[in-house]
């Protein structure tokens, strides 16, 4: 007896749907890779402040190491930038440099909607819902020693805090409205003066902006680490 | 009896005291005009250039797109929006206690050693097109507004400083 044993077979069927399975799997493989290459890298708070300002005019003044987690970007404008912003010449010896940290989050970002006035809700206005940007406003001035004018009214309130890590003194001012309103934090150092300015901001959920003790902090960062 | 030579010395102390005083005031009174200002919006003045400085204020702090001196319904509203983000009773009236947190944002451009000639002092903003900013100008006699382009309208002129304390929109002069 004879026992035909027939060979396996490859079905061009199956072939065919190999070839489909595959190329469906690349094209998957492919596709995706092109929309992850789109994505943005998330961003981090970087460890030190002054990365923020690396490559700009004011990547070798004494500023903040650190800031808070929510900053994310700062603008750096220096003399030349803020003459010529001005619209008007002015002498740019005696110009400070400023570096503009904005902050992220829902409660620090801007939410006007169009100009002021009817399209405005006066219960969302009243309630805070239409508020600028929250940012933190820094300002050095290279070879001063002085400290702006004092300020005064009611609702001002200004004393002298420890910077514990610098072992200097800042001068903070506040416009105390029920809270919130500007704080500003001035100091100086062998190397010149400084000012910390920023809005303690209410928002119908939150409030917006820096605390206190945070600014506080970015100024004792400023002449510790550079010491 | 005095000699010619002991009047000329209590003469001359004289005045340079009387000079001393009058700085001192002068410097007091300069500080001051942010703290006592006439209250701006219907509650107040509506006209001058009060208005003009709480409106150049508020063009950086809320985008207000006009300044002209003249109160409206815009101004008041983007004042409510500031009194309200800043904590302060939200009445659309530029009182004592929204002058004074306006001032408190006003940053001097130059070094507190060194006294800067025309605007001096810049109120900046952060948004999302750029940032938005009011200049001031803080002079012996009373502080200025200097309004951008693009901002200012007539009769404000963007090139020129607008004193504050002025009851017409006239260019700052002192001692004039």
């Amino acid at each position: 007896m004879v026992t035909t044993i027939d060979e396996p077979k490859i079905r061009p069927e199956w072939l065919l749907g190999g070839a489909v399975t595959l190329l469906g799997a690349i094209i998957i493989v492919v596709v995706t890779m092109v929309l992850g290459a789109g994505e943005d890298e998330p961003v981090v708070a970087p460890a030190d402040a002054t990365e923020l300002t690396a490559n700009t005019c004011a990547a070798d003044l004494r500023q903040p190491h650190w800031v808070p987690d929510d900053v994310l970007k700062a603008v750096a404008e220096c003399p030349a930038e803020i003459s010529a912003g001005m619209g008007r010449t002015t002498a740019e010896d005696h110009l400070g440099t400023w570096i503009t940290y904005t902050l992220d989050g829902a409660e620090n970002a801007e939410t006007f909607r169009g100009r002021p006035g009817a399209g405005w809700p006066e219960e969302e206005v009243r309630g805070g819902a239409f508020h600028p940007a929250s940012a933190i406003v820094y300002v050095a001035y290279p070879g001063s020693e002085e400290l702006s004018g004092k300020l005064s009214g009611d609702t001002v309130t200004v004393e002298w805090q420890d910077l514990t890590e610098s072992g200097l003194e800042a001068r903070v001012t506040r416009v105390d409205n029920n809270g919130f309103g500007p704080v500003r934090v001035e100091w100086t150092d062998d190397v010149g003066s400084y000012l910390l300015l920023a809005t303690i901001g209410r928002t119908p959920t939150a409030n917006a902006g820096p605390s206190v003790a945070e600014l506080i902090r970015i100024a004792d960062s400023v002449a510790a680490e550079d010491e | 009896m005095p000699t010619t030579r002991t009047w000329l010395q209590a003469g001359g102390g004289t005045v340079v005291l009387a000079l001393i005083v009058a700085a001192v005031v002068q410097a007091a009174n300069s500080s001051a005009t942010w703290v006592s200002n006439d209250p701006v919006g219907e509650c107040g003045r509506t006209s001058g250039g009060q208005v003009v400085a709480a409106q150049n204020v508020l063009s950086a702090a809320t985008g207000l797109e006009t300044v002209d001196g003249t109160w409206d319904s815009q101004s008041e509203a983007a004042t409510r929006a500031f009194q309200a983000y800043n904590g302060l009773p939200v009445d659309g009236c530029v009182d004592t206690s929204t002058w004074v947190t306006m001032r408190a944002l006003a940053i001097s451009l130059c070094d507190p050693d060194y006294s800067c000639q025309g605007p001096d002092h810049r109120i900046r903003y952060a948004a999302p097109g750029g940032a938005r900013d009011a200049y001031l100008a803080e002079n012996d006699c009373d502080w200025g507004s200097y309004v951008l382009p693009g901002v200012a309208r007539s009769p404000v002129a963007s090139n020129k400083v607008i004193a504050l304390s002025r009851d017409a929109v006239t260019e700052i002069k002192c001692g004039g």
